[in-house]
């Protein structure tokens, strides 16, 4: 049975992987772009607000610092196309550095106060890069893309933004089944408890936190070098934070395939509605999509087709 | 730097805090009694702050009476939202994460149909007396801040009043020390809820009309307000008034002296710096007794 489901997603993706070559309009291949970075954001979010139940509202902080890092080296020594795809993953690394040294004294703190901390961090970053001029300032930076047709470059992109999500979920795969993820379902539950079964909580939720600091990092990096140009009011946009929450929690939290079954809706709610009708009206709909989901599933999409299934 | 303009701060601080103070501190109660984080609750400040526009635009009514009108009628609209929308979630596993998204959709909802009515362009509340200013010794202080801030100190005081003194404020108060014991003593929680709910938008709508006074406000205004909500009740402890008041006053001050002091781009990054550093250190606020 595990060999059949281990093949089937092995096909999905090579399916996945040889969309480019249908040669389709460059139009879907944004859209599967922005997808695949939703699926990286929500999942590796999941890490710590789904299984340990600490719900960061500061994840575009990582992104952010990503795309930042990325954007600045890259413009700085004129990186080659190659290298600056290579350079959002020690980007990602400096993000997981960050989620460090945040995340030892932020995870002491827990519940709601959690989430104002995150969102504190989120715009003491933000700040931060908006005002130093070095770090890109009001002005945000430029990056030069790819010179090659646009077609291919989209698809190159969109091969390696999948690559970093089948990464993702990789870990996210080992993370479910792993000492690690059952510990962080321990914290969720009773960290009390938890701290008394000899679970090394302070340990596994940085572990956790850093993990979630990292893809994201990544991603933002490769977004950075997708828009070839970032503004910190793009990149920090705690609209974002919020969207990572949402898309994993709608899904249901602390699962492996809620956070990606929630990306993928949102997001492709989020482009219908947007090219169907009028703004404000689009966002109307988006929000009472938020309220009848919550009303009718408020532990998410994944519980309530469980609890369906099993009678 | 000379003294004058440092009381000048300080003062304007105070009244901006005071404002702060009460659109906070119904978020403080529903979190507090309900464990509901209403994201929409500056929305519906807001919400406050667009109808005595339209009623001071087009009728001349002065936002001080208009108040008198949009909080009733808030209250009104919230024990509907509270029937509807609230109270099927509070059998949800994890009661603050589905009130955080079924209130972040509310807030979607509400900000864009302000601007569908209102427009995307800032407005500015500008009453008969919009113009005028109290001038004492060196100090000078406007008219429209004056009242927003009395409007305030009514508000806060009211709400005090309210959970001391009646029968429904103390149930409201036992429910959140203690709500088993609350309902054994006959305290209907889902009534209590209701109106601690209720009567939070209704504060809400009040406190946006002050704040509106004090500052110009467009439809998504409210998401700086709602981080301004946290502040205010992190720092006071929730679900405390009189904590709540205090951290509105200390966080009004430290913006009013940042703001004088600071250049503008570097204000809220002191601001959320600060809270971080005190989250960390008194995550539990920083008063320790109750409502």
């Amino acid at each position: 049975m595990q060999k059949y489901r281990l093949a089937a997603v092995a096909i999905f993706i090579a399916m996945l992987a040889a969309f480019p070559c249908l040669e389709p309009e460059v139009y879907y291949l944004s859209f599967m772009f922005s997808v695949f970075m939703y699926v990286v954001l929500a999942s590796s979010w999941n890490f710590i607000g789904g299984y340990a139940g600490y719900l960061s509202f500061g994840h575009a902080a990582f992104f952010g610092i990503g795309a930042f890092a990325t954007a600045k080296v890259a413009s700085m020594f004129e990186l080659t196309p190659l290298m600056t795809i290579l350079a959002s993953i020690p980007a990602g690394a400096l993000a997981a550095l960050v989620g460090l040294i945040v995340g030892y004294p932020c995870l002491k703190i827990r519940g709601p106060y959690f989430s104002v901390v995150t969102i504190c961090f989120a715009f003491v970053v933000e700040l931060t890069v908006k005002n130093i001029e070095f770090l890109g300032g009001a002005e945000g930076i430029y990056l030069k893309f790819m010179d090659i047709p646009e077609k291919l470059s989209r698809s190159i992109m969109y091969e390696v933004m999948l690559l970093l999500m089948v990464v993702t979920l990789g870990v996210a795969w080992w993370l479910n089944r792993s000492r690690l993820g059952a510990g962080l379902r321990a914290i969720r539950s009773d960290e009390e408890v938890a701290e008394t079964m000899a679970i090394p909580t302070a340990k596994i939720k940085i572990q956790a936190f850093i993990l979630s600091a990292f893809f994201p990092g990544v991603a933002g990096g490769l977004f950075a070098y997708y828009l070839t140009y970032i503004h910190a009011d793009v990149v920090f946009n705690i609209s974002i934070s919020i969207l990572i929450v949402l898309m994993a929690m709608f899904g249901g939290g602390g699962t492996w395939l809620g956070p990606i079954i929630g990306a993928v809706i949102l997001t492709v709610v989020n482009e219908g509605l947007s090219t169907f009708a009028q703004a404000e009206i689009a966002r109307i709909i988006y929000g009472a999509l938020f309220i009848v989901v919550t009303i009718f599933m408020p532990n998410g999409i994944i519980d309530f087709f469980r609890k369906k299934g099993s009678g | 730097m000379d003294a004058v303009l440092i009381i000048q701060s300080l003062i304007s601080g105070i009244m901006m805090g005071m404002v702060y103070a009460l659109l906070s501190v119904g978020f403080s109660l529903t979190w507090g009694v309900m464990h509901v984080i209403h994201i929409s609750h500056a929305a519906f400040g807001l919400l406050g702050a667009y109808l005595a526009y339209s009623l001071l635009q087009y009728f001349g009514v002065d936002p001080v009476v208009s108040a008198a009108v949009s909080v009733p009628l808030l209250f009104l609209v919230a024990c509907g939202v509270y029937q509807l929308l609230i109270r099927p979630i509070t059998r949800a596993k994890e009661v603050i994460v589905a009130s955080m998204i079924l209130t972040f959709g509310l807030a979607i909802i509400l900000e864009n149909v302000m601007v569908l009515i209102w427009k995307a362009d800032p407005r500015v509340l500008t009453p008969t007396y919009a113009s005028g200013a109290l001038i004492v010794g060196p100090f000078y202080f406007q008219y429209p801040h004056l009242v927003g801030f009395g409007l305030s100190l009514v508000g806060i005081t009211a709400i005090y009043l309210f959970l001391k003194k009646t029968y429904t404020g103390m149930a409201v108060r036992a429910a959140w020390q203690q709500p088993e014991a609350a309902q054994l003593y006959g305290v209907n929680l889902y009534r209590i809820s209701m109106i601690t709910f209720a009567l939070a938008v209704s504060t809400a709508g009040a406190g946006g009309i002050s704040l509106a006074l004090l500052n110009s406000f467009e439809p998504h205004s409210h998401n700086l307000w709602l981080i301004y909500l946290f502040l205010v009740v992190i720092v006071g402890g929730v679900g405390n008034v009189i904590g709540t008041a205090l951290a509105g006053l200390i966080i009004g001050v430290i913006t009013g002296l940042a703001m004088a002091f600071l250049p503008y781009q570097w204000v809220n990054l002191v601001t959320f710096g600060l809270l971080m550093v005190f989250l960390i250190f008194r995550p539990h606020g920083l008063f320790r007794q109750g409502v």
